[in-house]
């Protein structure tokens, strides 16, 4: 036993030491002589444009990639040391607001990057949500993310009689028009939404506030509160399939059938809609959708909104600020990369030199030839900016809970509300919080 | 001889040139943050005892407190009984079980996993709609209806708990086993001539002797029990959700410090948190050598 | 494979357990005794279950797990784990732990008995506030001093590095406790005095004599400090950033927010990676690992 014992702990030393030895040597090469740019994100999908910029300019691009919910905790103390830390990193929505005001990202409005030039020729919300406090362009963004609502055509035709966009998005084009068309869903057997999430972005479209306003107070609007009945009501009705967003049923439900357990029986349903933005085509429906493809179209909801977008910037403590720039340059000012980008993708630009030439002739195989640009440049006028504020990915969190709490029947509506208000408080001491 | 005295400084130095570096100053300086409302980045204002004021009126301190109490303590019964019964068929001289190793390692088994794969795979397992386990118990016709294991505070804290059970009572059961087999054969011999039943011989012999021990995986048990923190990270949102049922001490510690930015707030929970626990030591320490006393020998 | 093999060779192993215990007291079998048996294989297969769960849904596709349970493999093993590869190095993880635990314990092993022997054979001023002090500061819990730590981590720049997860290894108060009890009982004075009039000098002293007399003990302790040093989740979520340095249990949770959690599959066989080795090395390793627990809680 003790002979045994002391070869296998030698062996897992001697494994342990020289695999070790192995990766400092690997990450120290790495890291300092063949990388020329490092670049964090918290998807996949620049990986296309670095192997363009990489063959364009002959440098060495690493890319490393943090899950969305662990980005902003696993960024700050990178960016606040500056060990370890890359020279472009990219900024959701989500988190966009403190990042910009809290100087990680180079003054853009000055000398050599000039990027005040450069306003008119972006969808005006996007270039202003780049700007801190001061009105310095921080980040740029490439895209603008106005959403609507995908739903499969095969479906809309037998259960709604039409498969037009324009139509289909006249019926919905209310809550309550909503929960008409699932109705008619759910006597055919189809689950309207993958589950009571979804349609939380309408709700808040109609009277869109900030969650903090510029006193330091927190907004819950009415339409925010109505939404707790709107999700209650889809759940009870059983107009949903209960699959989360981004959970694997979710993305299993885009293409075929799923099962759902629900009053002790068992039944196979299909989801009729996905309600997500521009990004939502190119990076979630055409990379989990198989059988389907062409089945699809896309239509404006009961009211407009924009989820997401991602924007980047340079590295105010970077060695390579000029490739750096060089960089966040071609992925948002570069015509023909663009061009390339957005036929090929989907994805909807915010420059506008660029899609105001592709825009009348776009039309996507996925979405049976339909003129998604058109569709989405039309939803992105009607978008309201000033509504981003730095507490936003916490509070919708905390906020999301509350709703969960209410649809499940843990808490009335009432209770809910005050512990999502206490909860706020708690995390967030400096708001004032109504006292209800 | 004093020369060679002097030597004891050497042999103690590393530890303590690391020891006042990654221990000492880090807990001093935690303890000065909890005076500040330092947020992780810029200047520690000092701000007097407003942190441990906020901390005594906190009430998701308070629920954090009593949900890592409740989840730690239903653990810790059904460990211990575990743990004891099996101890108890095993040590019964009258069935003499075989295959001990055996059980005893699959029993430990669940312990040596990485707990944040257990989170994983019990998170992916407990799924309402699409977990195994769900699954299997519809197949057997045990339950009708999916149970959302995860979203109903009881169930979600009673997985927790049956989960650290899953992964302890098999290191319990070892120690246990470790002092049942330092009791002497005399006592048990001396019982089965008195026509002590099972039962009597395990309550009046077995248990009493074994007090130390047991106060030991108590001891161990509730510092680990009070630190829990990665089960109800993992398995929920990382809010401690459903209805804060899984928000225990140091994961609200982690969420107001690395989350939200309140550094300084954070590190007065830190201190609450040591407070708490060196009253509940304090508690059972007392118990211990209170009792050791009267206790007739062991080691 | 290798995950396949692990349990093939534990059920077979637990079958020709049964048998053994089914057929050799054939003599007498009591009825109580058959039900205490079956208790226990009932007890044992809920241990495993969990992990057979996993091993079967790791070969099985996304959406064969969705549409319902079984325990026959599937055949998706090759796409889960190409899926799975595609975002996520596990093996990166394994050697990072790995190399963080070896370290970790050769620190904590050699200089916890370098202290203890300090503390057990000289008399110097001091002595006894000192370790007293180190025993009350036993009774500190790890997260008290975590934001403080970080801001250490932080103003001396190592952050993102394996020097905080591995050099406080080497003041390790619970091990220096344990080490020295232990050689108190064991080496006597006069060996060193000894080995003193030899003309040994007082490290070598430590190095020929001390050490191999701790040997056991510091083999006991050496099995918690791997085993609590391969599960340490708090401390490299916090320090480390960069994801091609995280450790394995950091990298599990990461699996979670990433888009591996798209396919359960792949997410099974990840968490199936992370567990087998473990398992196959306890295979061997049970009987030490057991003895060592009792002995630590004992010697307590």
């Amino acid at each position: 036993m003790k002979r045994k014992l002391s070869i296998f702990l030698v062996s897992i030393l001697l494994v342990g030491l020289f695999a070790g030895c192995s990766s400092d040597s690997k990450t120290s090469g790495n890291g300092k002589k063949d990388v020329d740019l490092r670049i964090w994100s918290f998807t996949d999908e620049l990986k296309k444009p670095i192997k363009t910029f990489e063959e364009k300019n002959g440098v060495k691009v690493e890319l490393t990639i943090v899950p969305i919910a662990d980005y902003p905790t696993k960024l700050k103390p990178v960016l606040e040391s500056g060990v370890g830390a890359p020279d472009v990193f990219t900024g959701e929505i989500a988190f966009l607001k403190q990042w910009v005001d809290a100087g990680y990202w180079e003054n853009l409005s000055e000398k050599p990057y000039n990027a005040d030039k450069l306003s008119d020729k972006y969808v005006p919300y996007v270039f202003d949500l780049g700007k801190d406090k001061d009105g310095d362009v921080r980040a740029l963004s490439w895209q603008t993310t106005p959403g609507g609502i995908y739903y499969k055509r095969s479906i809309a035709k037998e259960v709604l009689g039409t498969d037009d966009p324009t139509q289909v998005g006249e019926m919905m084009s209310s809550m309550d028009k909503v929960f008409e068309v699932a109705d008619k869903m759910k006597a055919k057997g189809y689950s309207m939404f993958p589950d009571e999430g979804a349609i939380r972005w309408f709700t808040q479209g109609d009277n869109p506030q900030p969650w903090v306003n510029d006193k330091n107070e927190l907004q819950l609007t009415d339409e925010k509160m109505e939404y707790m009945d709107y999700s209650k009501k889809l759940r009870n009705n059983q107009y949903t399939a209960l699959a989360p967003e981004w959970s694997p049923s979710w993305f299993e439900g885009m293409d075929k059938p799923i099962k759902v357990k629900e009053g002790g029986k068992e039944k196979e349903t299909q989801v009729f809609s996905y309600v997500l933005p521009t990004w939502g085509l190119h990076s979630v429906l055409k990379t989990n959708v198989k059988e389907s493809v062409g089945d699809w179209a896309v239509t404006s909801g009961p009211s407009p909104y924009f989820w997401g977008g991602t924007w980047l910037g340079v590295y105010n403590k970077s060695d390579n600020k000029e490739l750096a720039y060089k960089f966040v340059k071609m992925m948002t000012q570069d015509d023909e990369f663009l061009t390339s980008w957005s036929k090929e993708t989907g994805d909807v630009l915010s420059y506008l030199p660029v899609t105001e030439t592709i825009k009348d002739d776009f039309s996507d195989k996925f979405l049976g030839g339909q003129n998604n640009y058109q569709f989405f440049l039309d939803q992105s006028t009607k978008i309201t900016p000033g509504i981003v504020t730095k507490y936003d990915q916490q509070l919708d969190t905390l906020y999301g809970n509350a709703v969960q709490q209410y649809v499940t029947g843990k808490k009335s509506k009432k209770e809910a509300i005050k512990e999502f208000y206490q909860k706020a408080h708690n995390a967030y001491p400096d708001i004032k919080v109504p006292k209800k | 001889m004093k020369n060679i005295n002097r030597y004891g400084y050497f042999f103690i130095a590393p530890f303590w040139l690391v020891f006042l570096v990654f221990s000492i100053y880090p807990v001093a300086l935690t303890f000065y943050y909890s005076f500040t409302n330092y947020t992780g980045s810029g200047e520690a204002q000092l701000v007097g005892l407003a942190n441990y004021k906020r901390l005594l009126t906190d009430t998701y301190f308070v629920e954090a407190f009593f949900n890592t109490w409740k989840i730690w303590g239903v653990n810790f019964a059904l460990q211990m009984g575990l743990a004891l019964i099996l101890a108890m068929i095993f040590s019964d001289m009258r069935i003499k079980l075989k295959g001990i190793a055996f059980f005893r390692s699959i029993f430990y088994l669940p312990n040596l996993i990485t707990i944040s794969s257990v989170a994983l795979l019990f998170g992916i397992l407990l799924d309402w709609q699409h977990g195994s386990l769900n699954m299997m118990l519809m197949k057997l016709g045990i339950i009708s209806d999916p149970i959302n294991w995860l979203n109903e505070p009881t169930s979600a804290q009673l997985s927790v708990s049956l989960i650290l059970t899953w992964m302890w009572f098999g290191h319990s059961f070892i120690v246990v086993m470790a002092g049942v087999s330092g009791i002497s054969k005399d006592y048990y011999e001396a019982a089965l001539i008195d026509g002590a039943n099972r039962w009597q011989t395990f309550s009046k012999i077995t248990i009493p002797l074994l007090k130390p021990i047991l106060l030991y995986i108590m001891i161990t048990s509730l510092i680990g029990g009070l630190q829990l923190f990665d089960l109800p990270m993992l398995l929920t949102d990382g809010i401690g959700s459903p209805d804060g049922s899984l928000n225990t001490m140091v994961l609200y510690l982690y969420n107001q410090a690395f989350k939200y930015n309140n550094y300084g707030y954070a590190a007065a929970v830190a201190y609450g948190l040591f407070v708490i626990t060196l009253i509940f030591s304090a508690f059972i320490f007392k118990g211990m050598y209170g009792k050791e006393r009267k206790q007739p020998r062991q080691v | 494979m290798i995950g396949k093999t692990a349990v093939d060779n534990s059920l077979s192993n637990s079958v020709q357990k049964k048998s053994v215990i089914e057929t050799k007291p054939k003599r007498k079998i009591s009825i109580p005794k058959l039900l205490i048996y079956a208790l226990l294989i009932a007890m044992a297969i809920v241990c495993f279950i969990p992990f057979l769960m996993m091993l079967v849904n790791a070969t099985r596709s996304n959406e064969a797990i969705l549409s319902g349970f079984t325990l026959i493999p599937g055949s998706a093993l090759v796409e889960n784990y190409q899926t799975m590869m595609s975002y996520i190095n596990i093996w990166a993880g394994f050697k990072n732990s790995l190399f963080i635990s070896v370290l970790v314990t050769l620190l904590s092993g050699y200089f916890s008995a370098l202290t203890a022997y300090g503390f057990a054979f000289y008399v110097f001023k001091g002595k006894n506030a000192m370790f007293v002090f180190m025993l009350v500061m036993m009774m500190v819990p790890g997260q008290l001093g975590l934001i403080g730590f970080y801001e250490l981590c932080k103003n001396l720049g190592i952050l993102d590095t394996y020097i905080p997860l591995i050099i406080p290894a080497a003041a390790s108060p619970f091990v220096v406790f344990f080490l020295r009890q232990y050689i108190l009982t064991t080496l006597h004075p006069s060996l060193i005095e000894a080995a003193r009039i030899d003309g040994a000098s007082e490290f070598k002293i430590f190095h020929t004599i001390a050490i191999p007399i701790m040997m056991p003990a510091i083999a006991t302790m050496s099995i918690f400090t791997f085993i609590g040093s391969w599960n340490n989740y708090i401390m490299p979520l916090v320090v480390l950033f960069s994801p091609e340095k995280f450790t394995l249990p950091v990298l599990m949770g990461f699996l979670k927010g990433s888009q591996v959690a798209q396919n359960l599959g792949s997410m099974y066989l990840g968490i199936a990676i992370s567990v087998v080795p473990i398992m196959v090395a306890f295979l061997f390793l049970s009987k030490y690992i057991v003895n060592s627990i009792s002995a630590g809680s004992i010697k307590e």
